[in-house]
Parts: structure tokens; C-alpha cells; sequence
């Protein structure tokens, strides 16, 4: 794994990632591969090309320019990607910045540069850096690095993690830097944790009970989340599963994230069909209902909302 | 139509309205007036010569000629033959439209063209009527076709905002008595008079009234006006005064029902006010039409537009535009600015943006001011006459307004007489007394304090155009009152009585004051939609010895104007570092977040920095306020008429592509600095010292005209009342429209700013830097509107950085721009001596000047409005927070006249108002930390606005904010309305 990591953006002004105002800094790679993933672009740790039919004008300029003739009109994707060698050139020709690198290796100080110019706005906020993916744990050494720079400037730094990672490793070199972290419980049988998301999940349950403990005692923060994923992780079985692990370790705050279809077209742009067993239900945002009934599970169970 | 034919065609469309004229005695009336039959004449001319015709007014004879004379008082010039063949199909603001895009192009007397207008209204009216009529009912179709998404909840979700009341500390040091200074225990509902007032304002209709200019033309007509009854040339003050004074003697004394303040600016409940000598007769041609048009009607009573038709003659040669036209024979300068594409001048239509010393007249007297002036005289050389008449204009002026209050307190006393409602008859009374004391003494109360600062604010609008002249720091002028009131009371109850009684009176002075209007010509309707009188108040910051300034009064004004939601009085916050609390912030945007629009903030750190270059006293510095929309004006001694011309600096860009030639002007007015496709810019500077040198013609011209105009005024109308509200003009004897104020300086306003520095950018990177394309090539695509390369189109677009989005270049060339554009109009005084100040903010310009510029290298479209005042293109970044940053960045020094910064924020529904607020907060603070001078917001999301397009009715009051100014979102024109659809949203 090369020393600098793959970052897909840095955005600012994020107002859903935490406390007040922050930037989010978007890592790529995981080590999972949720069918549902919101950020598809992120999962594989490599640099990918991406293709958005809405921008282009249809001006051919990367059909010439691209020595691979990997580009073609006809194909649904636009590029054949067996065929691509990511030169890149037709990106830098695009007049209109359809076609894009995707990911792009950052050292340390330029991250830090682009976040700490919305320090005054973390300030007045009480907001701060978001580390979210992909997975940024998949980047230790670097994570811990940035995490502690930003630290000794002065801004707060949560870590979105989905728990698949090296419980010794992370608090060797993370935790020190870290004010809060939000923890992903998605699905509490292996099974089917193997199924949808890649891998089964003991690491991920082994990791956030340590991590919740330690919170107990005088740790860092931390919040599970759960994406509701139709018929997925939204189902009773799955949700009491999970009430009953926040009873056991005396969890008394959650997330729930309500699902959103907005991420599918993502994966025509980086060359990826939808998932086979997407149903109808991933094409729509969740029901409000739907959202009061899972809320109302935990919140029966003496389990707040965050 | 053969061509041949027109010109005949013109001639017998003339002939028949002459005969019309001619022979019917109803029409002949009205080619006389009290001074006798009106005489004038106007051509009509195609561009290219197939037609040349006038029509002649002489003592009541109307003849047409196949030909122009010499002496034609105006000419209407088409561009194309097709254009004059449109005129006779359309409506009276299709034609306007056609003038504003420079298809017709008038030449000459504007009065008189409105007069010819007014005849041909006489003789079409019925016709463009039936026309009008037809147009309106199409608008409101289409409007609800295209944007109607019947979404019940959309309107009123924006007024529940109001039932949710935050909780506030009581944190500032100046807040004496209210507990909680938000004030949350009141709403509208719990003030039955003002509702009433409030629910009587929306539903009613603007009324043109015609009592100011009959009793002002009633004095001239019989005293003179440039010589009196004995052929002796009038010195202006006095002539002034004396008018004045038979003005507030005349005036009728009208005491509303249910208001606790005496005295209104006209007898007709929502009266506009007219100032013939400046813009009053840009509504000659509307008399019979006004009540039906599209945009904004007014009223009107036949009797007001005889009246006013009577009156208009003796006007048509007495206004600004035409004393210059006159005196400077038609000079270059008024030739540009009456395109109204390059710039356009402020000081033709008024002077006053200023903030007068209210708090001098509430607090000392108009009798102590009186006493003042007669000491001064007494130390005056007899020999200086020119000094005694000026302060003998002010002592008649003052004496006038004295009458007035003296006027209204025999009013109050005769309406008590007959009053059965005993509350009501005691308030009648308390008002009696009030107005025999006040303001000719010292107020004593807070009562007597708002009724003193509300009638002086009458005499200073009969006297001055209400046009952004501005009250400024209320706040700071009532809390004494407030104060020593609130000690002489000791019970809770009283105490909450007496609160309650002042967010009343605070409450009567908004409404008092959003029930006179400006005038507005249907031009103005497509140039500055919506504009009102913009009265700026302004509360906080800090006081001349820099403590904390915020107090009870800045909290109830800030309650008022969250429960009112009024576009006028145009409300301004200053914010002081280190000094003002977070909880004072805080309010600020939560009132922001309820009214959606209101008010404007301003940081004082930066302000200040920018306008030490224009004072040197820190004291005086301190005590600045808003005036108009965002402009800084030294209270109570400083002539800032910080409205008095504006650039588009976009057309100084045009012209530096096309060797000092305008396209849609077709005008080759500009220096001959190049042409790019000739290879005439060899480097980058070399084309930026083109652009710089069209800027400095532009400005040379529009300063010249501005200097014009300010001579204009001190013939036509000098101002002795407000030279009496000035600081400098007693003790120099010298009126302040001759440079008496202590600080003299005339403002400006520059457009396009975004527009131009990602347009000199997008040359800069791609034609020079990266060679990526050529300047032929860019110019091509320009001048088609990219219609045929959309690959060069989108890289302009995407590839280059532009202002707003964090690039250091595209902030290094901002800071060039209006570094240039500062130091141009620093080289340059004004009439009175002073100096130019520069603001990059554009009232609504930004629509009307975008609609006159073809496309651009930044990819902004022909016609397309600009971004608004010094806010980034919506292109420029995904993230706000880079928009703020860069515009923090501005240089200071170059924006002595303020900035528009706007951003439509859009607040999450699942948000509490606590969040949305503390957010809000974060944003401004931050902003202002970094070196940000203003910022206002529009907090509601295009689904709204596009709601209110198609149902205008449950959007009465839907407020929002323009580039300075605040506007009744309903009563913009379409392009306007769409400028904001189109905005940037930002979520929150």
C-alpha cells in the first residue's frame, strides 16, 4: 500500500457529518463492499475513471484524443475499460470535465492545508475534520499523521469508520487524536453481514464492544450508526439484534440513516451495474413511516436518538 | 410594408392625432395649463432615413412637418424601420422596454416626450387598456402554468416561522431592562392596533399624491421661481425655504386612526410621493395608465392627474436632466448615461442618501437649532449676503416645520373633542401636548422622542426626495428615553405596560413610514423592481468611544421588524468584534431566519478600515450608519449621497473587445484601445490596460454628469432644512448642496464585478497563460454566444478558476479590479469638493445592465443578468464557505462605499431553529473574522419563490433580499424573479 492514500474529495461546509460546520475528507478503498454503498466510487483503492454523460457536450474531443480507443458512443459506459490504460489524457482534453480521475494521491501537509482553511468556521461551530471513505482506517499510518496535526492545531476530529480494522493497530496510532468516533453496526448476522457487505462481521462487533468500554471508562465518544437498507438492515430481526448488543454493552445513543437512492448514479459514471438484487425499494427513498417505525424500536428499548 | 411607404404612413398617423387636437375642444384643453398653452415639438426618425417626421404643439395649433427642425425639443430615433412599425401594435411598457434596449432611442426633452406620451394616451388609451388587460390576464397564466406545483404547505411553512420564538440571555452590557431581549412572549397578535395597521397596509394600493407639487407650484407660479414678482433674480435658498414653508403651512395635518404618532407625508393613506423638479414628470405619460399597469400599480384620482398635467408644464424645463441638458448643451456624458447601458445616474433623480442629525433635533430643539443659527448670523459680515440668506433659509425652513407640529396639535385637539372611545380620546390629548412641545423642544419621553424624530422626518421628506434618505441609529437615539422613562416607573406591571407601549410606538413609526412611496415610472418597474424608499436603519455596533452600543431600543427594533417583515424601513445591523455579544448575533439571524430577508449585516472592524481613508476622527468613524441599501454615512455631518451613479463595468469590458465600440449601444463612444482579433494585445497587460482605460472613460463620464447635477441642485433645489441636519453647514453658512456638511463626498456603485474578474480571468489563463486557446477564437465564440463551439463554452466554464472559488488568482485579479476601479474615481472631486467613495453592490441593476451585455469570455450568456453585487457567480463552488472566504478577501479600501454580498441560504426541515441559527451564526462570525464587510441572505428555496411566480396572492409579503435593498418578492419584474429562482442555493 503506497504511503499516501487515495483521496476521492475534501468537502466543506458539511453540516451532516458531525458537530457544527466540517470538511469531510473522503478516503478511497474499504475493506467491505456493501451492495448499498452510497459512495461506490470509493471502495476499490485504486485510481478509476469516471464518465457523466450530464456534463458532457458531445464535443468528441477524448475520442481522438485517447490512444487506446478504449472510448465509444455506442458502449452504455462510455469507456471500455479493459481497454483503458488511465493515461488520462482524454481528462485532461475535456472542455467540460466530464471525464474524471477519480481518487488522487495527497500528502499529508496539502490535506492538512485544504482543511484548515475552514478552521474560523470549525471555530464558531464547534465543528471540525470528518475522516470518512471508504474506510480511512485502511490508511493508519497517514490517518493517525493527519488526525494528529489537525489535533495540535486545535480542530476536532471524528472518524467515520465501518469497524473493520485492527483494534491494537488503531489504538496505537489513531485513538490519541481522535474526539469522537461514529461506528457502523450494520448487520448482526454474519451470514448475512458476509452476504451483502463482503466479509462477516465478528472483527467489526469485537472492535466496537472494546471501543465502547473503553468510552465507558473515560474514552473517546463513541456513536453507532445504522443505514436502513430496505429489507436489509431495516428488518425487525436485524434491528432487535442490534437493540439487544446496545442493551448488553448499555448503549443508550444511536443513528439511524434513513436510505437514499441518490447514489446510483454513481455507478454508471465509474462503469458498474446495479446491483442484481437492488428491487424496487432501492429505488426510492425510504418511507417516513418506515423511518418512525425503526426509531420508535429503539427508542421503546430506552434508546435515544441522535 | 414598402419601405417607401412608411414615411407617408408616419406622417398620416401624426396628421390624424393632430386633427384630433385640432378640432375637438376636449383635446385642445389639454394643451393649456395655469401658464398657458404647452408648447413643444418631437421628431421622429429612422435610423436609416426612411422616415422623418414632427409634430408640433404651438399655442394650441398641432401641425405635422415632413421634416425635423432644428429646435425640436426630443427626438425619438428608431434603429430599424421594424421597430417603428412594432410601436403601434404594443403597449406603453413594451415600448419602454424597446427604449431600454436601446431599439428606440430618445434624444431631447424627457418631459416633453412624456407629454407627447400623455396625448397619445389621450387618443389610445382604451386600445392599450384593452392590450394591458389582455397582457396581465396572459402573465398570470403563463405564470401559473409554468411554476404553479400546487404545494399548499409552501407558503405556509415561511409564515410559521414566526410562532417559533427563540430564547434569548440577557448577555449585553447596554441592556438595562428587558429580561429576555429576544423578547419572546410577543407576537403580532398580541398588538390588536398595529395587526390592524399592518393587515390595512398589505391589502391596500399605492395612491399618487398630487398635494406636495400643487402646493410647492402654487408658491413658484405665483412668487417665481428663477426671478421673483419683481424681475429680481431668487437666491435659491431662500426661494427654497420660502416654498417650504407654504408647504408645511398648507399641508393638511392628518392624524391616522390608531397610531400613536402625529402627522403622515401625504393626506392619501399609501401616498407616493412626487418631486416634480426630479423625476415627477417621468409619470406624465402614465396619468391615465398608472392604475393599470403590470408592475406596481399606484392609484390615481381624476382630479390628481388634472391636477398634475396642470402642473407638469411649468416643470418640463425645471428638472435636473434638463438644466443640464440646457446649461451644457446636451453634453456627452448625459448622452451616454441616458442609454442607460454603460451607466446611469442617481443624483438626476435625488441627493439625499444621507442620515441626517435626528438626534440633535429630538434632542436639543428645532427653537435651540433656531437660536444657534441667529448667534451665527450675528457674527457674519453684513457684506456676506450669500452667507446670511443661507442661514436666513435655514431659520424660515425651521420655522415652517414648527408650524406643521403646531398644525398637528390643533388637530390632535379637535379629533379628541369629538373622539367617544375615552382610551383613544386620552391618546388624542397626550398627542395635543406632545406636538405643541415637540420638536420645536427638547423631547422629554420616548413618546415625545418618535413623534419628534417622525415629524422632523416629515419636513425632511417634503424638502428632500424620498429616496434612501435614512433615520440611521435609532437604536442609539431612543434608549436615553427609554431608560430615563423606565425610571420613573417601579411596578412590574407598569414596566411591562410601558415595554409593550414602546414596541408600539417603534411598531407606528415603521408602518407611519411604510405608507409613503417613491415614485416610480415604469421604467423603473424593469431598471430597479421593487425598490421602495429604502429608509436604512441601523442598529448595534458600537458607540463614538467604541463601548458596546447594543441596548433595549436595538432589541425592539429587531422584535418590530421581525414581527412586521416590511421591505421599508430597509433594517441594518453592525456587528462589532470582540465588542458585540453572541447572543445579539444570534438574534440577528434568527430575525433574519423569520423574515427571510432582513436585515443586512455588516462587520464594523471592516468597515471602518475601509472608510478611515474619508475621516480622519474615530469618533466620527464610529458613528456611522447604513444608508439606502448598505452605504456608509457619517451621521449627522456628513453629504454622502452614496447613491450617486453607478457603472456597469461589464460594458467598460465590451468596449475593451471592440476597440472602444459598444455593441448593442452600436456606438463607437469609447477610445480606440485595440482590437483582439488584429492581434492588437500582445500580453495580457496589454489587454488589461485597454480594459482600464475604457473603466476610466466610463468613469470620467459618469462623474462628470454626477458633477453636473450636483450644480444642478445647488440652483434648482438646495436643501436648507437638511442643510440645518448637517454638521458643518451652520457654522460655514453654506447650504450642504454646495459642500457645507463637514464631510462631502458622492458615492458610486459598480456592477458585473464577478462577471468581470472571471472574464478577464478566463483571458488571462487560457488565451495567455496556457495558450489553449486563441483571443480570435474566444472573440468568435463571444460575439455568437458560443451557439456554435459548446466545447469552448464549457471549458471558460469549468476549466478556469473564478472568483468565490478559493483560487488566490481569481482573488488577486478581484483586488486589481476594484483596486482600478477605486483609485479612477479617487482621482476625481465631486461638486462640493469631496471625494468619490465606491461600492460594489447593484440595487437591481444586475438583472437591467445584464439584460443590455452580450455574452461573455467567463460564459456568462447574452442578456443573462450579472451576479449580484460582490457576490461570486453560482458556478464559482460547491461550497459556500469558499464564496465567503474569497469575498472576505476583497481589500477594504477599495469598497469605501459598501458591498452586497447575498446568499440564498436554504434551511433543512428537520432542523431545530436552534440549529439553523447557530449555524447561520457560525457562517456570519466566521466571515466577518476573516475580513468580511456585509452579507445578507435570502433564506427560502427556489420551490418557494417559483410558488409565489404562480400564486402571488399567498405571497404578499414575502420578503427578499436584492443586492442592498429588500423587495416584496411579488412585486418584481420576471427577469428578477427568475435572477432569484436562479441563485445559488445553498443547504443548510
Amino acid at each position: 500500500m503506497s504511503k499516501n492514500p487515495l483521496i476521492l474529495e475534501i468537502k466543506g461546509n458539511s453540516l451532516d457529518d458531525g458537530p457544527g460546520i466540517r470538511s469531510v475528507v473522503f478516503f478511497k478503498g474499504c475493506p467491505l463492499s456493501c451492495i448499498w454503498c452510497h459512495n461506490p466510487e470509493s471502495k476499490k483503492a485504486i485510481v478509476e475513471i469516471s464518465f457523466d454523460s450530464n456534463e458532457c457536450v458531445g464535443c468528441n474531443t477524448c475520442l481522438k484524443t485517447c490512444p487506446d480507443n478504449a472510448l465509444s458512443r455506442e458502449n452504455p459506459f462510455f469507456i471500455d475499460r479493459t481497454r483503458c490504460n488511465l493515461c488520462f489524457a482524454c481528462v485532461t482534453d475535456c472542455p467540460s470535465g466530464a471525464m474524471e480521475k477519480v481518487g488522487r494521491e495527497m500528502t499529508i501537509s496539502v490535506l492538512v492545508e485544504k482543511v484548515l482553511k475552514d478552521k474560523p468556521f470549525f471555530d464558531t461551530s464547534q465543528g471540525g475534520v470528518t475522516f470518512s471513505g471508504g474506510e480511512p482506517t485502511l490508511y493508519m499510518l497517514f490517518l493517525a499523521e493527519a488526525a494528529k496535526v489537525l489535533k495540535e492545531k486545535g480542530v476536532h476530529v471524528l472518524i467515520e469508520t465501518c469497524g473493520q480494522f485492527r483494534y491494537e493497530t488503531f489504538m496505537d496510532l489513531v485513538y490519541p487524536y481522535v474526539d469522537l468516533i461514529y461506528f457502523d453496526i450494520k448487520i448482526m448476522d454474519s451470514r448475512i453481514h458476509k452476504k451483502y457487505c463482503g466479509l462477516s462481521n465478528e472483527t467489526i462487533l469485537e472492535n466496537f464492544k472494546r471501543l465502547y468500554r473503553k468510552f465507558q471508562e473515560g474514552g473517546v465518544e463513541i456513536l453507532p450508526r445504522t443505514p436502513l437498507i430496505p429489507d436489509i438492515t431495516d428488518t425487525n430481526e436485524n434491528l432487535s439484534a442490534i437493540i439487544s448488543l446496545f442493551r448488553e454493552e448499555n448503549v443508550n445513543k444511536t443513528q439511524l440513516m434513513p436510505y437514499h437512492p441518490l447514489w446510483q448514479d454513481k455507478n454508471q459514471k465509474i462503469g458498474i451495474k446495479p446491483p442484481s438484487n437492488s428491487g424496487n425499494k432501492m429505488g426510492e427513498w425510504m418511507e417516513g413511516d418506515r423511518v418512525k417505525i425503526c426509531k420508535k424500536l429503539y427508542t421503546d428499548a430506552g434508546i435515544l436518538m441522535e | 410594408m414598402n419601405i417607401n411607404l412608411l414615411n407617408p404612413l408616419t406622417h398620416l398617423a401624426l396628421w390624424m392625432m393632430a386633427l384630433q387636437f385640432n378640432l375637438r375642444p376636449s383635446l385642445k384643453k389639454q394643451m393649456k395649463s395655469h401658464d398657458g398653452w404647452t408648447n413643444f415639438s418631437i421628431g421622429l426618425r429612422t435610423a436609416s432615413g426612411s422616415v422623418k417626421q414632427a409634430i408640433v404643439f404651438l399655442n394650441g395649433r398641432v401641425t405635422v412637418l415632413n421634416d425635423i427642425p432644428g429646435n425640436a425639443d426630443a427626438i425619438m430615433h428608431f434603429v430599424d424601420d421594424s421597430v417603428l412599425k412594432e410601436v403601434v401594435k404594443i403597449t406603453p411598457n413594451e415600448m419602454l422596454n424597446l427604449v431600454l434596449k436601446n431599439k428606440i432611442i430618445l434624444y431631447g426633452n424627457m418631459g416633453y416626450l412624456q407629454a407627447f406620451n400623455y396625448y397619445t394616451s389621450l387618443l389610445m388609451g382604451g386600445i392599450h387598456q384593452r392590450m394591458l388587460n389582455r397582457a396581465k390576464k396572459q402573465d398570470k397564466n403563463s405564470r401559473k402554468k409554468e411554476f404553479d406545483l400546487n404545494k399548499l404547505q409552501l407558503s405556509t411553512e415561511l409564515f410559521e416561522r414566526k410562532t417559533y420564538r427563540m430564547k434569548g440571555k440577557k448577555e449585553d452590557p447596554g441592556v438595562k431592562h428587558l429580561n429576555d431581549p429576544y423578547l419572546p412572549q410577543y407576537g403580532l397578535e398580541d398588538f390588536p392596533r398595529i395587526k390592524k395597521l399592518h393587515e390595512k397596509h398589505f391589502a391596500a394600493i399605492s395612491e399618487i399624491s398630487s398635494e406636495r407639487p400643487v402646493l410647492l407650484t402654487e408658491w413658484y407660479r405665483k412668487n417665481g421661481f428663477e426671478q421673483d414678482q419683481v424681475g429680481k433674480p431668487w437666491v435659491p435658498e431662500l426661494r427654497q425655504a420660502h416654498a417650504f414653508k407654504y408647504l408645511m403651512e398648507n399641508k393638511k395635518a392628518v392624524i391616522r386612526p390608531d397610531t400613536l404618532l402625529a402627522g403622515t407625508c401625504t393626506p392619501e393613506e399609501e401616498g407616493v410621493l412626487i418631486y416634480p423638479d426630479t423625476t415627477g414628470t417621468m409619470i406624465w405619460g402614465e396619468l391615465n395608465s398608472i392604475e393599470k399597469r403590470i408592475l406596481c400599480p399606484s392609484r390615481i384620482t381624476k382630479k390628481t392627474a388634472a391636477e398634475l398635467h396642470d402642473i407638469f408644464p411649468f416643470w418640463a424645463k425645471r428638472t435636473t436632466r434638463e438644466w443640464i441638458r440646457e446649461k451644457y448643451h446636451y453634453p456627452l456624458c448625459q448622452k451616454i448615461d441616458e442609454r442607460a447601458v454603460a451607466s446611469f445616474n442617481f443624483k438626476i433623480v435625488s441627493m439625499s442618501h444621507t442620515v441626517p442629525d435626528l438626534p440633535r433635533f429630538v434632542q436639543e430643539g428645532t427653537n435651540q437649532i433656531l437660536d444657534e443659527i441667529q448667534e451665527r448670523m450675528k457674527h457674519i459680515d453684513g457684506k456676506a449676503t450669500d452667507k446670511i440668506n443661507t442661514l436666513h433659509a435655514m431659520t424660515i425652513c425651521l420655522a415652517g416645520l414648527n408650524t406643521y407640529a403646531a398644525n398637528l396639535a390643533d388637530q390632535a385637539g379637535k379629533l379628541a373633542e369629538t373622539e367617544k372611545n375615552p382610551k383613544r380620546k386620552a391618546e388624542l390629548e397626550k398627542l395635543r401636548e406632545i406636538c405643541r412641545h415637540v420638536p420645536a423642544k427638547p423631547a422629554r419621553t420616548l413618546d415625545e422622542a418618535v413623534n419628534s424624530a417622525w415629524i422632523c422626518w416629515i419636513g425632511l421628506l417634503m424638502e428632500n426626495n424620498n429616496v434612501s434618505l435614512s433615520p440611521g441609529r435609532l437604536d442609539q437615539l431612543f434608549q436615553p428615553f427609554f431608560e430615563s422613562d423606565l425610571k420613573k416607573i417601579t411596578g412590574e406591571q407598569e414596566k411591562k405596560e410601558y415595554i409593550e407601549n414602546a414596541i408600539e410606538l417603534i411598531s407606528c413609526f415603521f408602518m407611519a413610514n411604510a405608507e409613503h412611496y417613491n415614485l416610480v415610472p415604469d421604467v423603473a418597474n424593469y431598471l430597479f423592481g421593487g425598490s421602495q424608499s429604502e429608509t436604512a436603519i441601523t442598529v448595534g455596533g458600537v458607540t463614538p468611544d467604541g463601548k458596546d452600543a447594543v441596548n433595549d431600543m436595538t432589541y425592539i427594533f429587531l422584535k418590530v421588524t421581525e414581527m412586521l417583515s416590511l421591505n421599508d424601513p430597509n433594517m441594518n445591523a453592525r456587528f462589532k468584534l470582540g465588542v458585540n455579544s453572541d447572543t445579539y448575533l444570534k438574534r440577528l439571524c434568527e430575525v433574519n431566519f423569520i423574515t427571510v430577508a432582513t436585515p443586512s449585516m455588516h462587520c464594523d472592524d471592516t468597515v471602518i478600515e475601509s472608510f478611515r481613508q474619508n475621516a480622519d476622527k474615530m469618533e466620527d468613524l464610529r458613528d456611522w450608519a447604513a444608508t439606502g441599501c448598505v452605504e456608509i454615512t457619517l451621521s449627522g455631518k456628513h453629504m454622502s449621497h452614496t447613491g450617486a451613479t453607478s457603472i456597469n463595468m461589464v460594458a467598460g469590458l465590451e468596449m475593451a473587445m471592440n476597440n472602444g465600440y459598444h455593441p448593442l449601444m452600436d456606438w463607437h463612444m469609447g477610445p480606440k484601445t485595440g482590437c483582439p482579433e488584429k492581434g492588437d494585445f500582445e500580453t495580457f497587460e496589454d489587454f488589461f490596460t485597454a480594459f482600464a482605460a475604457q473603466q476610466k472613460f466610463i468613469i470620467e463620464n459618469t462623474t462628470r454628469l454626477n458633477n453636473m447635477a450636483g450644480e444642478a441642485y445647488a440652483y434648482l433645489r438646495p436643501t436648507p432644512l437638511l442643510s440645518t441636519a448637517i454638521r458643518g453647514a451652520i457654522d460655514n453658512a453654506l447650504d450642504v448642496t454646495k459642500g457645507g456638511a463637514h464631510y462631502n463626498t458622492s458615492g458610486s456603485f459598480n456592477i458585473g464585478l464577478s462577471d468581470v474578474v472571471d472574464s478577464l480571468m478566463v483571458i488571462k489563463k487560457l488565451v495567455y497563460d496556457e495558450k489553449k486557446i486563441t483571443f480570435t477564437d474566444l472573440k468568435k465564440a463571444i460575439d455568437t454566444d458560443f451557439d456554435h463551439d459548446p466545447a469552448l463554452h464549457s471549458m471558460v466554464m469549468k476549466k478556469v478558476p473564478r472568483f468565490g472559488s478559493g483560487s488566490d488568482e481569481a482573488v488577486e485579479m478581484a483586488n486589481r479590479v476594484t483596486s482600478l476601479i477605486h483609485d479612477s474615481y479617487k482621482s476625481i472631486k465631486n461638486f462640493r469638493g469631496g471625494d468619490y467613495t465606491v461600492g460594489f453592490w447593484s440595487v437591481a441593476q444586475h438583472v437591467a445592465y445584464g439584460s443590455l451585455s452580450g455574452a461573455l469570455p467567463s460564459g456568462r450568456k447574452a442578456y443573462k443578468p450579472f451576479a449580484p453585487g460582490a457576490t461570486p457567480h453560482p458556478s464559482a463552488s460547491n461550497s459556500f464557505l469558499d464564496n465567503m472566504r474569497d469575498v472576505a478577501r476583497l481589500n477594504p479600501r477599495n469598497m469605501d462605499n459598501n458591498i452586497a454580498f447575498n446568499v440564498k441560504l436554504v434551511p433543512s426541515a428537520k432542523d431545530t431553529r436552534e440549529k439553523t441559527v447557530d449555524t447561520m451564526y457560525s457562517y456570519v462570525k466566521s466571515y466577518f473574522e476573516q475580513g468580511g464587510m456585509q452579507i445578507q441572505f435570502n433564506m427560502v428555496n427556489s420551490t418557494v419563490l417559483k410558488d409565489a411566480m404562480a400564486n402571488p396572492e399567498k405571497y404578499r409579503n414575502l420578503l427578499v433580499r436584492i443586492s442592498g435593498y429588500n423587495a416584496y418578492f411579488v412585486h418584481l419584474n420576471r427577469e428578477m424573479q427568475l435572477e432569484l429562482i436562479e441563485r445559488t442555493e445553498y443547504g443548510l
